[in-house]
């Protein structure tokens, strides 16, 4: 009777030891900040696409722009929204400007807006690079990344560069993280444009 | 792996000891002295569970500790690259034969060496093994009854007889009341048993203990690992007059658990009012710091009202159980850039790391991709209090007394759009010309007109950086909460003695009985269950008197025979 006993015991030990255990080796090694509630990811590329009834809804941010006029997202409602987090001092950021000028005036006429949301940045470098690259949309003086900090409760927005196209109802319908190509902007956007 | 046991000397006792040595664990040994080995059980399934105990018997786990405390002593008698990667190179440039063996040991990098990880994930398995089988035996323990009475109570270490006027049964109800009134637990005869006896143990207090000991030693480990999923540390440099917002895009280093995300951040944001530095300006220890701190106004989440703190040396700011501490500082001197049309290209306080901590003698880069007709950048020295030494510049002092910047220019067509993320405190000069041959000096104020019609670059100003560690640890009040529960349930078993007592009445010849006492106490290191004993079996002998019908019965002494007294 007391071998089985101990049996149980050891069995009863076993469970909490491989679970602390388990929990230490995933300790070692360092964790990523993790995306959730993703319902497509693109494993070439790293954007992320929400299917319809999976969208957070973007926070309804307000700030001033580079040059000192209000900017707030409600202004915007009824229309897709590109929301490019950037700043000038950072390489990505300026490699990837080029094509969110040229796609900005693609999808202007299409009723998308672009906007930017400037972070850890001076308005004077910012907009020194946005007058030479030919970007004329305007820019959130997010200096202290107030607006990214909103976003990062609803979306995985970890890095500098990232993207986030929100929908004609305010909901998150994808992302890119890191610097954006033509080719994944263009796949978000088309869906976020027909729906 | 000995467990603390009463002597065994005779039968008697074996059967009254019996549940204390082998049910119940101590709090030094485990599951007994296994040392028979494998054989024991059949081979198939003998060799794991000998492993296994060994692994769980706390001589290896002291081993085990011992070879972890001995494994961290490279960590820090040599370099490591995960502190210091620079002081690594340098080793291995002094020391050319024996770095190479050192690296292949994992020397330089102890605490992700796999030998390292062997040892402590050992040493967690060690401790979890033993402490929960541990836990349930002691919960066990906790709850059982006394053992039955011994037949001869005399044998016991402790023993007294008295004569009872009362018949047997009686006798022994009236020593269960009594004991029962000073909170024993009792067991009395059943139908089963034989003979008219009462067993009483008294300091269950103890077994709790060992178990709150055990349960907390548990949630000590529990507690350690969450801090490691779910905890994180992070860096961020802020020039006076900046505001930064705690998500993981704004740090500029994170070291995050495994099971954070983004949304794990607390919400708050901080502003770096003003920092300020005091130095001592005389004698033996001039130049090095006497006072730090950063004023800085926060708000616990977005749109909560705005609080005040001052952060200094070892008392960071505390909001929303995340510490904010102060662990580094220096000078941004502020530049503007302007082209030759008058535009505006660059406007920025600009980071300087220092090279010397006892000067501030700082380095920095300014990088101008803007620059027009050129890509502009330039390396950077900032003195804080510069002295001419033989032509050249030196730092006197830490403060900003007689501030100066010392810079060189260098330019390029189009060499600064790469897309490739680079560091903002390195300037890479491949493909870059000197604007000048000589570094030019700027005071607070002063513009340098730059050649072949680049415009000018000025010195608008001097501002000053902190640098802040942001912690979040969720394990560390458990862990504290835990170690004082440990701490307590150690005393507890240690200040509570487990005791017993037997009573037994054998009919005797005139009428009567004759009513034994015995006592035993497990640990009895403090000695004090002699004298216990002893007052126990007087009351017990006092109160069967004056439970007897017949007046006038003399009081009688029991008889003691203690063991220790003879």
């Amino acid at each position: 009777m007391f071998r089985a006993k101990r049996r149980t015991v050891v069995t009863l030990t076993a469970v909490p030891v491989a679970l602390l255990a388990g929990a230490l080796v995933v300790t070692l090694t360092q964790g990523n900040l993790k995306a959730s509630g993703v319902t497509y990811v693109n494993g070439d590329t790293n954007e992320i696409v929400y299917a319809q009834g999976h969208r957070a809804l973007a926070p309804d941010f307000t700030g001033t722009s580079l040059t000192g006029t209000p900017i707030s997202l409600a202004s915007y409602h009824g229309k897709v929204v590109v929301l490019n987090f950037w700043g000038s001092w950072c390489n990505p950021c300026r490699g990837e400007a080029p094509t969110l000028a040229v796609l900005a005036e693609q999808y202007g006429p299409k009723g998308v807006s672009f906007l930017g949301d400037d972070v850890g940045d001076t308005p004077a470098n910012a907009l020194a690079f946005t007058r030479s690259v030919g970007i004329t949309y305007p820019s959130v003086n997010d200096a202290s990344y107030s607006v990214v900090q909103q976003f990062g409760r609803v979306a995985p927005l970890n890095d500098t560069p990232t993207t986030v196209v929100i929908d004609r109802t305010g909901h998150i319908a994808g992302l890119v993280i890191g610097a954006i190509s033509y080719q994944a902007m263009t796949t978000i956007l088309r869906d976020a444009v027909t729906t | 792996m000995t467990d603390i046991r009463t002597p065994r000397s005779q039968g008697a006792e074996t059967d009254a000891a019996a549940s204390f040595g082998d049910k119940e664990a101590g709090l030094i040994g485990t599951s007994g002295g296994d040392t028979a080995g494998p054989s024991a059980t059949g081979p198939a399934q003998g060799w794991p569970r000998w492993l296994w105990r060994q692994l769980t018997s706390m001589r290896t786990a002291l081993v085990l500790l011992f070879l972890l405390a001995l494994g961290s002593g490279p960590g820090s008698v040599l370099p490591q690259e995960g502190a210091d990667p620079g002081a690594v190179q340098q080793y291995f440039a002094s020391h050319p034969a024996l770095a190479p063996w050192l690296n292949r040991l994992g020397l330089f990098n102890v605490f992700a060496a796999p030998w390292f990880a062997a040892i402590y994930l050992l040493l967690f398995a060690s401790l979890v093994g033993c402490v929960v089988p541990r836990t349930f035996r002691l919960a066990g323990s906790a709850r059982t009854p006394p053992p039955r009475a011994p037949r001869h109570l005399l044998r016991l270490p402790h023993s007294a007889s008295y004569p009872s006027a009362l018949p047997p049964d009686a006798a022994v109800g009236v020593a269960a009341s009594l004991l029962g009134g000073r909170r024993f637990r009792l067991r009395r005869a059943q139908g089963g048993d034989s003979g008219h006896w009462v067993s009483a143990e008294k300091g269950y207090l103890r077994e709790a203990g060992n178990l709150l000991f055990h349960l907390a030693l548990l949630g000590v480990l529990v507690s350690i690992a969450l801090g490691g999923l779910f905890g994180y540390k992070a860096d961020k440099l802020l020039v006076e007059g900046q505001r930064f917002a705690d998500t993981p895009a704004a740090l500029d280093e994170i070291h995050p658990g495994r099971l954070v995300s983004g949304s794990d951040f607390a919400p708050f944001a901080l502003t770096l009012n003003s920092f300020s530095a005091s130095y001592y300006t005389s004698g033996q220890s001039r130049g090095e710091p006497s006072n730090f701190q950063a004023n800085v106004t926060y708000t616990a989440s977005p749109g909560a009202v705005p609080a005040s703190y001052r952060i200094r040396i070892n008392d960071p700011l505390s909001v929303d159980s995340t510490k904010v501490y102060l662990i580094g500082h220096g000078y941004a001197p502020v530049f503007q850039v302007t082209t030759a049309q008058g535009q505006v290209v660059y406007n920025e306080a600009t980071p300087f790391i220092p090279a010397n901590t006892g000067t501030l003698l700082s380095d920095g880069v300014v990088k101008v991709p803007e620059g027009s007709p050129s890509q502009l950048g330039f390396m950077g020295v900032f003195v804080p209090t510069a002295v001419s030494v033989g032509g050249s510049l030196e730092s006197a002092f830490p403060a900003a007394d007689n501030p100066v910047v010392s810079l060189i220019a260098y330019s390029c067509g189009s060499c600064m759009n790469s897309s490739v993320p680079q560091s903002v405190y390195q300037l890479d000069t491949t493909g870059m010309q000197k604007l000048t041959a000589t570094p030019h000096v700027l005071f607070p104020g002063q513009s340098w007109s730059l050649p072949g019609g680049n415009g000018k670059i000025t010195f608008v100003g001097i501002k000053q950086w902190a640098s802040l560690a942001i912690t979040y640890d969720p394990g560390q009040v458990p862990a504290l909460v835990c170690g004082i529960l440990a701490l307590g349930g150690l005393l507890l078993s240690f200040l509570v003695r487990r005791r017993r007592v037997f009573v037994r009445a054998e009919p005797a010849a005139g009428g009567g009985s004759l009513v034994t006492v015995g006592g035993l106490a497990r640990t009895d290191a403090s000695g004090g269950f002699e004298d216990e004993f002893a007052s126990l079996a007087a009351e017990l002998a006092a109160a069967d008197a004056s439970a007897a019908p017949e007046p006038g019965e003399t009081k009688r002494e029991p008889n003691n025979q203690s063991e220790a007294g003879a």
